[in-house]
């Protein structure tokens, strides 16, 4: 190895993102070459500096709140109220450039699913779902990422006053991979995270207060599906891009093992 | 958030604008939620801070936006930085923000995805829509830049620190 591929390869060593054999081929050349050695030394100087808290900006907690006030919650009364309280919330010299696209993104993730599926409990599905783009989007997928079922269900004990039923579905092509606090309808409730090829499936669940409810499913122009149902005395709320066929055959699959 | 704000923070160098970077990047992540399909949640939306960033500074910057960028303009990662571990150990982190500020943004952006929030290769592909190959010779550039520029740095330090 010449010492210019080595000073390209060692960054791949550095990061541990070489295979094996070229690996061990970088780590040959810098054993033999005082000169790359040096330059190695100091790259790896260089990026634990660079890994120290003061290079790492902050989101500032008002920013946080402003965005998790932009994804919609909770569904709004009504249109109009709903356009003017949120319009409240945002600081001035931010709505000058997002109001139109916020009010857009609501309207579609708030007033869309409601449309199509009035006999649904909105505002559950709303936040279900609005949950369910959250955790996609805020790096926050699960708290215990784990494929075992026994891991991620006494997980919950002593975070939950509750116990939700926890079943892994890999041999039907569902498999779990991991669970984390969520919190809807003013409680914390257990969100599973399944997997089905690139989709991701999140299960809410919560112990059932009042009546219970058979199957009912909306769809929003997202493409995303919302399925409900009750299992073992809980509710049981199933999201995903994931087309509906196959999200059915999922549910299925929970309301079996319930 | 935290990620997306750090690169925002680093792309746009100024708290303000950040802040406006990352809230309309969200905005945008959420209208197009329907366009996520699977793979890191993270890489995806700081995809949509990059491109919200970089869209931001064309606008910004007017005429003088760098012009398309160009791997072989900025080359140079195979020839010795002289930079020595124990001086970036003792270098002033004042010094190290200003060398990593004043890379071009690509190579700011590969170095802060990689050392600061630590992506790995396939998720800075993802979120710099680079192919994976790409990303190695990138950083290996942009790691060479700030050596050299760190090792300009910490010489100019050592001269004005001596005694006359």
């Amino acid at each position: 190895m010449t010492c210019d591929d080595a000073r390209v390869l060692m960054h791949g060593h550095l990061d541990g993102e070489l295979d094996l054999a070229a690996d061990l081929e970088v780590q040959r050349h810098i054993e033999e070459c005082p000169r790359c050695a040096s330059e190695y030394a100091a790259l790896r100087a260089m990026r634990t500096r660079l890994k120290e808290e003061a290079f790492r900006f902050e989101a500032p907690a008002a920013l946080k709140e402003k965005i998790r006030r932009a994804i919609p919650a909770a569904p709004t009364p009504s249109r109009s109220n709903g356009y003017q309280s949120r319009r409240a919330a945002w600081a001035p010299r931010a709505a000058r450039f997002v109001v139109p696209m916020a009010i857009g993104a609501m309207l579609a993730l708030v007033i869309a699913p409601r449309a199509m599926a009035p006999a649904l409990n909105q505002q559950l599905a709303s936040e279900v779902l609005a949950s369910h783009v959250r955790s996609l989007m805020a790096t926050h997928l699960m708290d215990v990422a784990s494929t075992d079922q026994h891991t991620v269900k006494p997980w919950f004990n002593g975070k939950l006053d509750f116990s939700p039923p926890v079943n892994d579905f890999v041999k039907d092509g569902f498999p779990l991979v991991g669970g984390r606090l969520d919190y809807i309808e003013g409680r914390p409730v257990a969100a599973l995270v399944y997997q089905h090829g690139k989709h991701v499936i999140n299960v809410f669940m919560w112990p059932t207060t009042g009546t219970a409810t058979s199957a009912e499913r909306i769809e929003t122009e997202h493409g995303y599906n919302v399925e409900q149902m009750t299992v073992a005395g809980m509710n049981c709320w199933v999201v995903s891009d994931l087309n509906q066929l196959e999200l059915d055959k999922f549910a299925n699959l929970i309301r079996a093992k319930g | 958030m935290d990620a997306a704000y750090n690169l925002a923070r680093w792309l746009v160098r100024n708290e303000h604008d950040a802040q406006d970077v990352v809230q309309e990047a969200y905005l945008r992540a959420l209208r197009f939620a329907g366009g996520f399909r699977g793979g890191d949640p993270r890489a995806w939306i700081l995809a949509i801070v990059r491109n919200t960033a970089f869209t931001w500074l064309k606008r910004n910057r007017g005429s003088d936006a760098p012009t398309e960028f160009d791997e072989k303009l900025h080359g140079g990662s195979t020839e010795e930085t002289g930079l020595e571990a124990d001086a970036v150990r003792k270098a002033d982190g004042a010094m190290i923000r200003a060398a990593l500020d004043e890379l071009t943004d690509e190579f700011r952006e590969v170095i802060v995805m990689r050392d600061i929030e630590g992506l790995s290769y396939k998720e800075i592909a993802d979120a710099a829509d680079v192919p994976i190959g790409t990303v190695m010779s990138r950083l290996a550039r942009a790691r060479g830049k700030l050596a050299r520029s760190l090792q300009e740095r910490i010489g100019k330090d050592q001269i004005t620190k001596e005694p006359a």
